[in-house]
C-alpha cells in the first residue's frame, strides 16, 4: 500500500493539536466487500458490487467516474448513511454495521461529511451551523464556543459568525459546512461533489481549504467528485468506479495520472488535454463528455 | 341634533352598546373552544404530523412503514368527515367525557378532533418543504431522530409552521361557528340567535364583522411572524 504524503511543512496551530495518527498501517476507513443495491418500481439497481476500500490514516483518497457508476453511494456507505447490503465498514478500527444506534451516532460525530449542495440550517446563524454538532454531541458551551471560534478562523470566515447562510457566497457557504464537520476534532472527513456548485476560483481556494484541513490537522479525506482537475490537484490516491465497482487504483504523484492507465485512456477519449500542466487548468469539459457518456449507457 | 339622533331608531352603535354584555360572553364561548381545540391540534395534531413524516418513504424512520399507513388512513378518515356530521357522530362520545352535548366545552370535543387530524396533515406537508439533505447531514453529524425533530425539522420549518397555525385557527373559527348551531354558544350562536331567528339585521352585521376583524387579525399576525422568523 502506498503511504500518504507525509506533512510536509509543519505549519502547526497551537488551537489544532494535531491529532495522533495511527502510526500502524491500519486504515482510516476500510470498506470490505461492501455492496448495496436499491429496489426501484423497475426492478433491482445495482448501487455499489462488492467492493474493496482501503483509505490509509493522513491519505487524500478520490473516487472518480461516471455518473451513476456508484461514487456517492460508495461514500455514503462509508457512514452507514447507506447501510450496504453485505461487507464490513471500518472506520478507525470501528466496525460500524456491529454498532448499536446509539453508539453508531456517537461514531459518526467523529466522521465529518460535506455535500455539494451544503445542507447548512438555513434558520440558523453561521456560528449555530458550526456548534451544531457539537450541541447534538452534547458538548459544553464554553467547549463550544472555543471551537467555534477556532473553525471558523480556520476557513476564514470568522467575521462571518453572526450572520444567516443565505446572506453568504457558495463558496462562503462551503467554508462553513468544513467549518462545521471540522467542530467536532473528526478523525475522516467524507466530501460528496463539494465543488462541484462552485466556479473555477471558488473551487480552487476551496481545494486549498481541504488540503490543509488534511496536511494541518491530519485529517483523512475520503472525496468524490467528477473534475479531474480536483483528483489531481487534491487526492493522493484515485479509485476510479464504473458501474459499481472500483475498476483501477493509481496514485498520484505531482498531479500526474499515469499514463497507461484507464483513467488515462478516458481522459484522452473525452477530450481532456492530458494532464501535463500538473493541475492549474480548470478545464472540466472531460468531466462533461464523461457525464453525457454515461447517460447513454 | 343630538336630540334628533336620540329619538331616532336604535343606531347599529346602540344596538352594538345594548348587546355588549352578550357578546362579550359569546366572544368569551368562542376563545374557549379555540383555545382547547389549537391545543389539542398542536400537540397531538402536531405530533401526529411528525411521526407521519418521519415515517414516510425515505425519512429518519422510513422502516416504520406500517405505522405511516395505519396514521395516513386514520387522518384522511377523519378529514373527509364533514365536520356538522363528525358534531353529530361523537356526540354519545361528547356526552360521556363533558357530560353534556352542549356547550362550548362539548363543542370543543368535536372540534378538537377535528382540528387534530386537520394539523396533523397540515404539518406532514410542511415538514416536508425541508430538504432531505438538511436532514442527512444532521443525521451523519450523529443526531438521532428526537434532535433531527427538535434541532433541524422544527427550527428550519418553523414559519410553515407558524402559517399552519395560523390557517387552523382562521379555519376553526369559523368552524365554532358552526358549533354553534348546535348549541355551542360563541359569536355564531349569536349570530343565528339573534341575526337569523330574530331577523336582526344589524347583530347579524355586528358578529360578522366581528369575525372579519379576528380573522384578519389573525391572519396578519401570523403572516408577520411567519416573515420574521424566516432566515432562508
Ligand atoms: N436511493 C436510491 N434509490 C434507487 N436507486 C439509487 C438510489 N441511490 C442510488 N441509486 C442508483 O445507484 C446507482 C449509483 O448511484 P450513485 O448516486 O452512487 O452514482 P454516482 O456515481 O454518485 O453518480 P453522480 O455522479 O451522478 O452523482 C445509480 O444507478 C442510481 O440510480
Ligand atoms: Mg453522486
Amino acid at each position: 500500500m502506498i503511504r500518504p504524503v507525509q506533512t510536509a511543512h509543519n505549519t502547526q496551530n497551537s488551537a489544532f493539536p494535531r491529532m495522533t495518527t495511527q502510526t500502524s498501517d491500519a486504515p482510516a476507513i476500510a470498506l470490505r466487500g461492501v455492496s448495496k443495491s436499491f429496489r426501484t418500481p423497475d426492478g433491482q439497481q445495482v448501487g455499489v458490487q462488492p467492493t474493496h476500500l482501503d483509505v490509509a490514516p493522513g491519505e487524500i483518497h478520490g473516487i472518480i467516474g461516471f455518473s451513476g457508476a456508484g461514487k456517492s453511494t460508495l461514500l455514503r456507505i462509508a457512514n452507514l448513511l447507506e447501510r450496504p447490503d453485505a461487507g464490513q465498514v471500518i472506520v478507525h478500527g470501528q466496525d460500524l454495521m456491529t454498532l448499536s444506534p446509539a453508539a453508531l451516532r456517537t461514531a459518526r460525530q467523529r466522521i465529518g461529511m460535506i455535500f455539494q449542495h451544503f445542507n447548512l440550517l438555513h434558520n440558523r446563524t453561521v456560528a449555530d451551523n458550526v456548534a451544531f454538532p457539537l450541541r447534538i454531541a452534547g458538548a459544553d458551551e464554553a467547549r463550544i464556543a472555543e471551537r467555534v471560534k477556532t473553525c471558523l478562523e480556520f476557513v476564514g470566515l470568522s467575521e462571518k459568525a453572526g450572520v444567516y447562510p443565505a446572506q453568504l457566497s457558495g463558496g462562503q457557504k462551503q467554508r462553513v459546512a468544513i467549518a462545521r464537520a471540522l467542530a467536532p476534532e473528526p478523525h475522516v472527513l467524507l466530501a460528496d461533489e463539494p465543488t462541484s456548485a462552485l466556479d473555477p476560483r471558488t473551487t480552487q481556494s476551496l481545494l486549498e481549504v481541504l488540503a490543509d484541513v488534511n496536511r494541518r490537522l491530519g485529517v483523512t479525506i475520503l472525496l468524490v467528485s467528477h473534475e479531474m482537475g480536483v483528483i489531481r490537484r487534491l487526492c493522493h490516491r484515485v479509485s476510479v468506479m464504473e458501474a459499481g465497482q472500483i475498476v483501477e487504483r493509481l496514485t498520484i504523484a505531482n498531479g500526474r495520472i499515469p499514463p497507461d492507465s484507464q483513467l488515462a485512456q478516458w481522459l484522452r477519449d473525452f477530450g481532456d488535454a492530458e494532464g501535463d500542466e500538473a493541475g492549474t487548468d480548470d478545464t472540466e469539459a472531460a468531466p462533461q463528455h464523461l457525464l453525457s457518456e454515461a447517460a447513454h449507457g | 341634533m343630538a336630540d334628533e339622533i336620540a329619538v331616532a331608531e336604535p343606531t347599529i352603535l346602540d344596538t352594538f352598546i345594548e348587546l355588549l354584555p352578550e357578546i362579550g360572553k359569546a366572544a368569551g364561548e368562542t376563545g374557549l373552544m379555540m383555545v382547547i381545540c389549537l391545543t389539542a391540534a398542536i400537540i397531538v395534531g402536531g405530533a401526529l404530523g411528525i411521526l407521519v413524516f418521519l415515517t414516510s418513504q425515505g425519512q429518519v424512520l422510513g422502516r416504520y412503514r406500517r405505522f405511516n399507513l395505519v396514521a395516513n388512513g386514520f387522518i384522511n378518515v377523519f378529514r373527509s368527515f364533514p365536520f356538522i356530521i363528525l358534531l353529530v357522530a361523537v356526540s354519545p362520545f361528547t356526552r360521556h367525557i363533558v357530560g353534556t352535548s352542549i356547550g362550548p366545552l362539548a363543542a370543543s370535543v368535536p372540534l378538537s378532533l377535528a382540528a387534530i387530524f386537520y394539523f396533523a396533515r397540515l404539518i406532514e406537508q410542511t415538514l416536508r418543504d425541508v430538504p432531505r439533505g438538511v436532514i442527512e447531514a444532521a443525521e451523519a453529524m450523529g443526531a438521532s431522530p428526537l434532535q433531527v425533530v427538535s434541532q433541524v425539522l422544527l427550527v428550519e420549518a418553523r414559519s410553515g409552521l407558524i402559517l399552519a397555525v395560523t390557517i387552523t385557527a382562521v379555519s376553526f373559527l369559523s368552524y365554532s361557528a358552526v358549533a354553534g348551531v348546535v348549541g355551542g354558544g360563541g359569536i355564531g350562536d349569536l349570530a343565528i340567535r339573534y341575526g337569523y331567528y330574530r331577523f336582526q339585521t344589524d347583530v347579524m352585521l355586528i358578529t360578522i364583522v366581528l369575525l372579519v376583524i379576528l380573522v384578519q387579525s389573525i391572519q396578519f399576525f401570523g403572516q408577520w411572524l411567519a416573515r420574521r422568523v424566516d432566515k432562508r
